[in-house]
């Protein structure tokens, strides 16, 4: 019998017969018995019951249906039927049950004594094991040499001999352990983050072995009674692959750029509309450059593209944006926003910072900027520790290290599991569904979380479906084997940065070996002494021994001081603490070596290494379906499989394992995903795309492609788009040329009132629409045009600072201050002005924001330091660059904010607003008694407020 | 006002129509904006008549004991010195520390006309015992504080939902639009357990998000510029803003989405002073300060908390929720001490809070809520240094609500006999979440968000139910 053989449903495949004659049927009948046949057998009863439970009988409800057990006798509240009731979810019609019936189901259920000894298999204690023991005797650790996966490892037990005697629960060793409160060893259940079984769970233990420890029922052959795909549910657009459509004819034919025009005034042709006439130079020249790289153009980008007269000017502007190395660092956004990027893990007060999170951020811009095919891209985020065998290199080149460092993808979510107090095995299946959820949401446009709990409600979604999802991450993420997120780390990185750091560390190292040993030398003879003292009150025949102990290295201990060690522990530990009450003039010196020690060891580089999802090697446990997402609720075994749903045109799901020590199984998802005719994973990436450049996806719920989504508003140019992308090779800058080069992007945002009318809502793109910059946009527009931008790439993140006040800022250098993308993206310490202006949190990831406009932006804007700071620079360089000559002062403003001139009324209303603000600053500096040239200050002071009017102006945020 | 036409609209926007009452113009007409969907907190209409229109939350971060407070158990001392069941072994954080039945060192007394028996540490919420509603039979789901803070706010023991007063002001948005509808208030000291991440407004748009206030110094982050620039300049530096706005709008007819941005900046100029009236306890008697302790230490600051509470809720505010220092009722030792320390610092100001409101009549369309994340074990907890204390206990706990709709003087639901679990009447929290939303008018099946095509809402797909029984 193998764990693979495990089948559940002893209990119910046993209950009619075994719990006939607890049921007490009187009570039955006069009780719950009425409100079901008032309100719940006209769907449960009869040959083919709903959901496969049938409510005429006491024993046919207790027996339940296809989410488990209807009731849990003598426990209303962990009884699935009441639950449905009392949420109102069940019937589902509008007439629901009223209190008092209610009331009365409750009060059966109470009344029912619970279950007696039904047949108890190795399918019941297996949970049991998994969860109380198999930390310390399972795969990686097997302690007393035992190993407690299954019934025959049971069996054949450990060095103390079998775990378990079938028929004899008296000569069982593992019973005898728990029940003694031996084990789990209690020493070590707060580390493990191990509870003792529960008394019902000693109770069911107990009894399997009392009842011969049967294994778990053979497999059923018959399939599990799940919901079957049908065709219909197949034939849903997105689950179709997209098919080539034919380029429409349209009659504007001067307006057509690009077959992406073709498509879009074909559909404004049928409206009688057409496109809005094409937005000035200067106003494309803004929107462009802020859409591909997120920043405005400088005053010198103005000015040359104003001078650029070919024909062609345009199109040469979009290829020198997306080779901008800027181009990665805006759309990188983007994608770690859809993968969840965070500098923490989140869940714990703690926050802990991911210290190498980094490097998957640094993966992904240079991936954008590389242009790196999405297929490829894919491959390697999912499974690029299956396509580097780094375990059998010595050496890890470059493309290995950057291939592990893609598997960060998956390992992104908020995981608190590193604490004992948060990494029961629930909690390392929530760190598995969020990936799931980013997995399926970011790539695949699908909602496949709420299948863990039961199927989806709309969509072709099954339970197992999810499972089988869960299995394919399985190898690398078992709950049953699992390893901190703390220490899920590959000690691989590139050779010379290794070799950076241990040469920056070694001189260190040296010193602090020298100190240490020093320190310990001088405080041998006093811990001798103190331990000599304490011994004192000790039977004289161990005295001698304890010493001897005390002086031996703990490797090198016998048997008999391994004993003493453990059992005179007390006496033995001799801390800090004890050496400073006994020794108090010595505390001075050592107080000083430490502090030198501490000093030292700060300045240690950590080891280089990458945080990354790789597989764990040997076999996984195996994984069940979770009826209603219970982990202690085992339903059938599932194989790693994709979607049922998910099958046109589509090669099967394969494990492939390219070398020795991996399953394959993520490597298959990844060509499962990849293939050119996969009806989603194109579709979904050229709407974000295209979301990301027009506002708006072609499909509006990017991450729901199901049938609760928003149906597409141009299928035919979503199925072009998707396999034009495939076509260009999956090139990501293929597609934003594409998409920014057409007539569409080209035109100005002015609204037409005819048109309005016509389509309200833009759906059909007759002009672009006007938007707001997003965090990121603002944050670093204002840096880039104050002339603090400190543009350095990569690397660890720029550390942030909480002020007095509660802001939260980035930390700058003398060069500035970095791009939003650099700064630590820590969940408990958001930067402020990121975070009034959306950005969302990381729960477990972000496909589209929202947009809001809250007095908070406002009062960030007109009040922080940070601006004004920003503010005061700027108009110091102005002053510098132009000094006197105020117009050029206003008009280089104006360039560097707006990326435009500014008209002459303009240039006048600035200069007599400046104007008007000196009297108050001159005031004002009178008033604070401020020392310096007040007037030179209060010339300076009023351009600073007209540059922070301006930076805070609307014209400044906006984006037409 | 569904009906006013985009031309009316911007016709009426032309008349120089403009702050609150445009805001509540803004709704509707935004929503058909192709930057999508807009959310804003012009007030919306409950979905039935509610006796509730604002909450006052006092979050008790630490778990507050309540076997010691709320929930006596004689047989406790019968049990004395006892070791615990397998049971409540297995729902121990601290497993290694596991000590004996411990009973109260505090004893218990019977409190107003209803006779309700509280701890002898809470005399001046006795005082009020006619006016609240006790909970004994409270449970919660996870035995460590950070996924029970997220259960309490948000309904799951995860982070990133939305909480309680997100959900609130997506319901019914707020009654004044000077003031944020959802205002923190935290300790000055110390952030809660799990920091801002209590009041974010999760998936939910951030509109909903809690604001918090500073109980000393300006109120809310950046209200006022830094360098106390006087109030001239900084009108002048408005009006800047507003000319160039203004002509920028002017350029560009027929986007709603810049009146709305010209309607922000006015309403952050109000809030700027609505915000400090608000906070400014001065205007308060001597009565009433005093009533509230803010002239003795002990309880000067949550006392202060307490009062800007009720000032917000007097000015519209929707939902209040009021931090204790970090989590001073995690009293895991020193019981005796650290719970005098806890008592002393809160008892009179909550009751002050009950007292005040109910004489200016605010009682009834007021909610106030006291609860903790979790509450203790019967057992003790024994560290190395330091008495005994009392470990997490979620299985078993208390709460108490007053005015808004539920009943006074009225006990519902009861633990075990040695206050371990909750057996009689218990309520999850999901049912307490339904029974809030209840309070304020709002059926917590029907308040849902549409996300990634899940009907989101605050029970989620938990089974809950209003506790009928506390509602007048």
């Amino acid at each position: 019998m193998t764990l693979h053989a495990i089948r559940i449903g002893a209990a119910v495949l046993l209950a009619g017969t075994l719990w006939g004659a607890d049921v007490d049927k009187s009570g039955f009948e006069n009780s719950a018995l009425p409100v079901f046949r008032a309100k719940c057998i006209v769907c449960h009863s009869g040959a083919a019951p709903q959901g496969s439970l049938d409510l005429r009988t006491a024993q046919s409800a207790l027996k339940g249906g296809k989410s488990g057990p209807a009731i849990q006798p003598g426990a209303p509240a962990r009884s699935l039927l009441l639950e449905r009731v009392v949420s109102k979810s069940m019937p589902p019609g509008p007439e629901k049950l009223s209190e008092t019936e209610i009331a009365a189901i409750r009060g059966w259920i109470e009344r029912t004594p619970p279950m007696a000894t039904a047949a108890i298999t190795e399918a019941d204690v297996f949970p049991i094991f998994q969860m109380r023991c198999v930390v310390c005797h399972g795969k990686r650790k097997q302690e007393g040499g035992l190993d407690l996966r299954t019934r025959a490892a049971a069996l054949k037990g450990g060095q103390s001999g079998p775990a378990i005697v079938p028929g004899n629960p008296a000569e069982s060793l593992a019973l005898k352990r728990i029940l003694a409160g031996q084990m789990p060893p209690p020493k070590l259940l707060f580390e493990y983050f191990v509870r003792p079984p529960s008394s019902p769970e000693v109770d069911t233990l107990r009894r399997w072995i009392e009842t011969g420890a049967a294994p778990a029922p053979p497999e059923p052959a018959a399939a599990k009674e799940y919901k079957p795909i049908t065709e219909k549910d197949r034939s849903w657009w997105s689950f179709q692959p997209p098919k080539r459509p034919a380029v429409p004819e349209v009659r504007a034919r001067g307006q057509v750029r690009n077959p992406i025009d073709q498509f879009l005034l074909a559909r404004l042709e049928e409206k009688s509309l057409r496109y809005n006439p094409e937005a000035s130079r200067l106003v494309l020249l803004r929107r462009v450059s802020l859409d591909l790289t997120g920043l405005p153009p400088t005053p010198e980008e103005v000015i040359a593209y104003e001078r650029d007269t070919r024909p062609d000017a345009y199109e040469r502007l979009v290829d020198r944006l997306l080779e901008s190395p800027r181009y990665g660092e805006r759309w990188a956004q983007f994608w770690l926003n859809a993968a969840g990027y965070a500098d923490s893990e989140g869940i714990i007060d703690e926050d802990r910072i991911r210290h190498n999170a980094w490097r998957y951020r640094d993966y992904v811009i240079r991936a954008f900027n590389a242009d790196k095919p999405y297929d490829r891209f894919l491959v390697e985020q999912i499974a690029g520790d299956e396509l580097a065998d780094y375990k059998h290199k010595k050496e890890a080149d470059a493309e290995t290290v950057e291939k592990l460092t893609a598997t960060g993808f998956l390992r992104l979510v908020p995981d608190g599991t590193y604490s004992p107090a948060n990494g029961s095995i629930p909690e390392r299946m929530n760190v598995i569904a969020d990936e799931i959820e980013v997995l399926s949401s970011t790539v695949m446009g699908l909602t496949v979380g709420c299948a863990r709990c039961h199927d989806h409600k709309y969509d072709p979604i099954r339970q197992r479906d999810y499972y089988q999802m869960s299995a394919i991450l399985q190898s690398a993420y078992d709950p049953y084997d699992w390893v901190k997120p703390t220490e899920r780390n590959l000690d691989v990185a590139p050779v010379e940065e290794k070799q950076a750091v241990a040469r920056w560390n070694e001189p260190i190292e040296a010193a602090l070996k020298k100190k240490e040993e020093a320190l310990a030398a001088k405080a041998k003879p006093l811990r001798e002494q103190i331990l000599k003292d304490r011994i004192q009150a000790l039977p004289e025949a161990v005295r001698a021994d304890l010493l001897q102990t005390a002086a031996t290295a703990e490797k090198e201990r016998t048997a008999l001081q391994k004993y003493l060690a453990e059992k005179f522990e007390d006496i033995l530990k001799i801390t800090a603490e004890d050496l400073a009450k006994k020794f108090p003039e010595t505390v001075a010196e050592t107080g000083r070596a430490r502090k030198e020690i501490a000093e030292l060891r700060a300045k240690l580089k950590a080891k280089p290494d990458i945080r990354a999802l790789y597989e764990m090697g040997g076999e996984p446990s195996p994984v069940f379906l979770l009826r209603r997402g219970d982990a202690n609720s085992l339903g059938e075994l599932m194989r790693p499989d994709t979607p049922a749903v998910l099958r046109a045109g589509l090669k099967p799901y394969q494990p492939a394992a390219p070398f020795p020590d991996t399953t394959g199984r993520r490597l298959g998802l990844a060509k499962w995903l990849t293939q050119p005719d996969h009806p989603l994973t194109a579709r979904v990436m050229v709407n974000r795309l295209w979301m990301h450049h027009f506002g708006r996806g072609i499909v509006a719920s990017p991450s729901n492609f199901g049938r609760t989504g928003v149906a597409p508003s141009h299928p035919a140019l979503l199925d072009w788009l998707a396999t034009e992308f495939v076509r260009n090779g999956w090139s990501l800058k293929k597609m934003h040329r594409l998409m920014v080069t057409s007539t569409a992007y080209r035109q100005s945002s002015a609204i037409d009132t005819a048109a309005q009318s016509a389509d309200p809502d833009n759906t059909l793109l007759w002009r672009m629409p006007l938007r707001r910059m997003d965090a990121e946009q603002l944050h670093d527009s204002i840096l880039l045009a104050a002339g603090r931008l400190d543009p350095t790439p990569f690397g660890e993140p720029v550390a942030v600072d909480s002020k007095p006040g509660g802001e939260i800022l980035a930390k700058g250098s003398r060069s500035g201050w970095r791009r939003s993308i650099y700064v630590l993206q820590r969940r408990t310490t958001p930067m402020t002005m990121l975070e009034v202006f959306d950005l969302p949190p990381m729960s477990p990831n972000c496909i589209e924001r929202s947009n809001s406009t809250v007095s908070t932006q406002a009062l960030q804007m007109m009040n922080s330091e940070m601006i004004r700071e920003r503010a005061r620079f700027l108009a110091g360089r102005l002053m510098d660059e132009f000094p006197l000559q105020r117009e050029k002062q206003i008009e280089q403003l104006y360039l560097r904010t707006l990326a435009r001139r500014p008209t002459a009324h303009e240039t006048a209303k600035a200069l007599s607003d400046i104007d008007k603000l000196i009297p108050y600053w001159t005031d004002h500096l009178q008033s604070e008694q401020s020392a310096g040239p007040r007037q030179e200050t209060a010339r300076w002071s009023s351009l600073a407020s007209f540059c922070h009017a301006m930076l805070s102006s609307a014209e400044f945020a906006f984006i037409d | 006002m569904p009906n006013l036409s985009r031309r009316t609209f911007f016709n009426r926007m032309a008349d120089g129509l403009h702050g609150a009452a445009l805001l509540s113009l803004l709704g509707p007409d935004l929503r058909a904006s192709e930057a999508g969907k807009v959310y804003d907190l012009k007030p919306k209409k409950p979905h039935f008549t509610p006796k509730a229109k604002s909450v006052i939350h006092l979050f008790q971060n630490g778990g507050p004991s309540q076997v010691d407070l709320f929930d006596p158990k004689p047989a406790l001392l019968k049990f004395a010195g006892t070791k615990p069941s397998r049971d409540i072994v297995n729902e121990i954080e601290f497993a290694d520390q596991i000590g004996t039945m411990l009973p109260s060192p505090f004893a218990f007394r019977r409190y107003g006309k209803c006779g309700m028996e509280l701890s002898e540490l809470l005399p001046n919420l006795g005082e009020c015992a006619d006016d609240i509603t006790l909970i004994r039979s409270m449970f919660g789901e996870h035995f460590n504080h950070e996924p029970s803070l997220y259960l309490m706010h948000t309904g799951r023991t995860l982070p990133g939902r939305p909480s309680l007063g997100a959900w609130v002001t997506y319901g019914l948005g707020a009654e004044n639009q000077n003031l944020p509808a959802y205002v923190v208030l935290d300790d000055p000291k110390q952030l809660p357990v799990n920091g801002i991440q209590n009041w974010q407004s999760g998936w939910l748009p951030p509109v909903y998000q809690g604001t918090r206030f500073r109980s000393e110094g300006p109120p809310l982050l950046n209200l006022k510029p830094q360098g106390n620039l006087p109030n001239a300049l900084e009108a002048a530096q408005r009006d800047l803003i507003h000319r160039l706005d203004v002509e920028h709008r002017q350029g560009r007819p027929g986007y709603a989405e810049l009146e709305a941005r010209i309607a922000n900046y006015e309403l952050a100029a109000r809030m700027q002073v609505e915000a400090v009236d608000a906070l400014d306890l001065s205007k308060e008697s001597e009565e009433t300060k005093e009533m509230y302790g803010l002239n003795q230490e002990a309880t000067a600051s949550y006392g202060r908390r307490c009062l800007m509470a009720r000032r917000l809720v007097e000015r519209g505010v929707r939902f209040v929720e009021i931090y204790i220092e970090r989590q001073i009722w995690d009293n895991h030792s020193d019981l005796e001490s650290s719970l005098r320390y806890c008592c002393g610092k809160t008892d009179k100001p909550a009751a002050a809070l009950i007292k005040d409101l109910k004489r200016l009549g605010l009682l009834d369309s007021t909610l106030i809520i006291s609860t903790g994340e979790f509450g203790r074990m019967p057992i003790s907890q024994i560290r190395d240094n330091g008495t005994a204390g009392r470990d997490h206990g979620p299985s078993g706990f208390s709460l108490w609500m007053a005015g808004g709709g539920v009943k006074g003087g009225y006990v519902h639901g009861a633990t075990d006999e040695i206050g371990y679990k909750a057996v009689d009447k218990r309520v999850s929290v999901h049912d307490f979440h339904a029974t809030m939303l209840h309070l304020l008018g709002l059926e917590f099946r029907e308040l849902v968000y549409d996300r990634h095509g899940l009907k989101e809402r605050l029970t989620d797909q938990f089974p809950a139910r209003v506790v009928t029984e506390a509602l007048v």
